[in-house]
């Protein structure tokens, strides 16, 4: 074997096999589906007719797809919202020097990396309006009257959603700044004091502008994702009280494995990704991400 | 700083300590309390009366025990997987120079961000197709398109901070390529392979999206698909919930007090 085929055989062995998995169990899936849109499939047919942009000329009239997509927005603003504060203040207090802070880090990473299962029952659990410990605080202090029907309730069950994914993800956030802070040159805030400036200006010009980028980062990322949730808000409240909390994704699954209509749920998918594309847009054009690998030329 | 503002932020500390802390403890505290007295609100936030009739009912009385195993074996095989793909893109694209790397880059990253619902649906009428639905192969191959680019990602950045010279002194005394990359380049390598390991292994275990749509029949459910079926009775019986709750956050727990550096260098691959 000459040393060019040698070369060569190397490159395509170890590169082949990541390559043909992400082509073949990410991007055709992806691809089919979007291809699906243009198509007349139902669970019960195996046939497909073509139909052109019929499903999308269905769905995009459907109101149903924009209080979807609205309770998408609502989702993701909310809850991307609440993980940034929360996670900003975490990182702000866990940044100071306090006995057992290791301790408390570890405990505060704890609820991103826990299944999305865990937190959805034992949420379901403390707020149950039945049985719920948070239901029995608030009435023994007397802050309301009747229990609250947290999750089953039609004006609260977006706000106690999106409460329980600031809860589970504000930790992915306290992790990115909490890293960054600890990046800050300490000679900045030497300058600050020296120049006169309070804890509130030297955050205002030193800790703020050092997190910019970082916020950016887990603004868009975690948008991109909230935007797509699935699993967190299915298990709650598959989608109730009467809609209030379905958004895309769900609305999707619904039309799939509800109403059977591949085609129609295949158009809503689409709708989805034109989002994560845009999004996935905006983060490359912000940071290239070549930057972190050598790519050579 | 004044000390009415250290106290201020220590008092802020201890609420969201608090906040942060209280589910995980009325989980446990839940998972060990006798059933006649989950029936019996209102409820004690501390007690001393426990007992382990929750767990024995569910590793008894339930089909836990099932669950778990499917959910160890879909794990294991998206280890496995993830770490050959991973391993060896990583060091293919560090070691030689060949066009394409930049697209690759990108098409990693983008793939990263995917939706579970976007690929569940169109995987769920491929796989059943052929034939691939509750199926441990299918399962392991859905839960690969969630780690795999992220997995890529790591060991692509890892290989880098693996010097090259290792393997080169290595070829001069005689060794082989493969030689070289056993012996001297992934045992340097260790630390981003067990990353890998560590991120293909949580993925999978707290996947729920995947294994409910394409997992129906009730032998092939996961842990999380399992559980959840557990609260769409009626008459849910709480702190055996809050058991198995305990038992699957089991792992993250030991992922985080002893692995931790692991999981920390892939965050910040993220952004």
């Amino acid at each position: 074997m000459s040393a060019t085929t040698e070369r060569r055989a190397w490159i395509l062995g170890t590169t082949a096999p990541a390559l043909v998995f992400l082509l073949v169990i990410a991007y055709l899936p992806i691809a089919y589906a979007v291809s699906l849109s243009f198509f007349k499939k139902t669970a019960f047919s195996p046939t497909m007719k073509w139909v052109g942009l019929d499903n999308y000329r269905l769905i995009l009239d459907e109101p149903e797809l924009w209080s979807a997509f609205g309770r998408s927005v609502v989702f993701t603003l909310g809850s991307v919202g609440l993980q940034l504060a929360l996670g900003l203040v975490a990182a702000l207090l866990l940044n100071r020097a306090f006995m057992g802070r290791t301790l408390v880090r570890s405990l505060f990473v704890l609820p991103y990396l826990l299944p999305s299962i865990v937190v959805a029952l034992v949420f379901q659990w403390l707020l149950s309006q039945e049985y719920g410990v948070v239901n029995q605080v608030l009435m023994q202090t007397g802050a309301v009257e009747r229990p609250v029907n947290f999750f089953g309730g039609l004006g609260t069950a977006m706000w106690a959603v999106i409460g329980m994914a600031g809860w589970q993800y504000g930790s992915f956030a306290t992790l990115l700044i909490l890293a960054r802070l600890q990046a800050i040159n300490p000679k900045l805030y030497e300058a600050a004091a020296v120049s006169g400036a309070g804890t509130l200006r030297a955050f205002w010009d030193v800790t703020l502008p050092a997190l910019r980028t970082t916020l950016i980062v887990i603004a868009l990322l975690r948008g991109i994702w909230m935007f797509n949730k699935f699993d967190s808000i299915w298990l709650v409240t598959h989608g109730g009280p009467l809609k209030a909390t379905e958004t895309l994704p769900l609305y999707a699954y619904r039309l799939a494995f509800e109403e059977f209509d591949f085609g129609l749920a295949a158009a809503a998918c689409s709708v989805m990704f034109v989002v994560l594309l845009v999004g996935a847009l905006v983060y490359f054009k912000l940071f290239d991400p070549t930057r972190e690998i050598e790519v050579g030329r | 700083m004044s000390r009415a503002q250290t106290s201020g932020a220590l008092a802020l500390l201890l609420v969201i300590l608090v906040v942060v802390a209280f589910p995980f403890y009325w989980m446990v505290l839940t998972s060990f309390t006798p059933r006649a007295a989950l029936f019996s609100p209102p409820y004690r936030l501390f007690r001393l009366d426990l007992s382990l009739d929750n767990y024995r009912e569910l590793l008894f009385a339930t089909e836990f025990a099932r669950y778990f195993l499917n959910s160890l074996i879909a794990a294991v095989g998206a280890i496995v997987l993830n770490v050959v793909a991973a391993t060896l893109a990583g060091y293919g694209l560090t070691r030689f120079a060949f066009p394409g790397k930049k697209p690759f880059a990108f098409g990693t990253l983008f793939s990263y961000m995917f939706p579970p619902m976007l690929m569940a649906i169109p995987l769920y009428i491929l796989f059943s197709a052929l034939q691939m639905r509750n199926t441990y192969t299918g399962l392991i191959l859905a839960h690969m398109a969630i780690s795999l680019p992220l997995n890529i990602w790591l060991m692509w950045q890892y290989f880098q901070i693996v010097p090259v010279s290792l393997e080169e002194a290595a070829w001069t005394s005689g060794a082989s390529r493969l030689a070289a990359l056993r012996q001297v380049c992934l045992p340097s390598a260790r630390p981003g392979i067990l990353s890998v390991a560590i991120f293909s292994f949580a993925l999978s275990w707290n996947d729920f999206t995947f294994a409910f749509i394409l997992q129906t029949d009730r032998k092939m459910f996961t842990l999380p698909v399992g559980l959840a079926s557990f609260v769409e009775q009626t008459g849910v019986h709480w702190g055996m919930v809050m058991a198995a709750a305990v038992l699957v956050s089991v792992p993250t727990f030991l992922l985080v007090f002893f692995l931790q550096r692991y999981l920390l260098s892939g965050l910040r691959a993220t952004g």
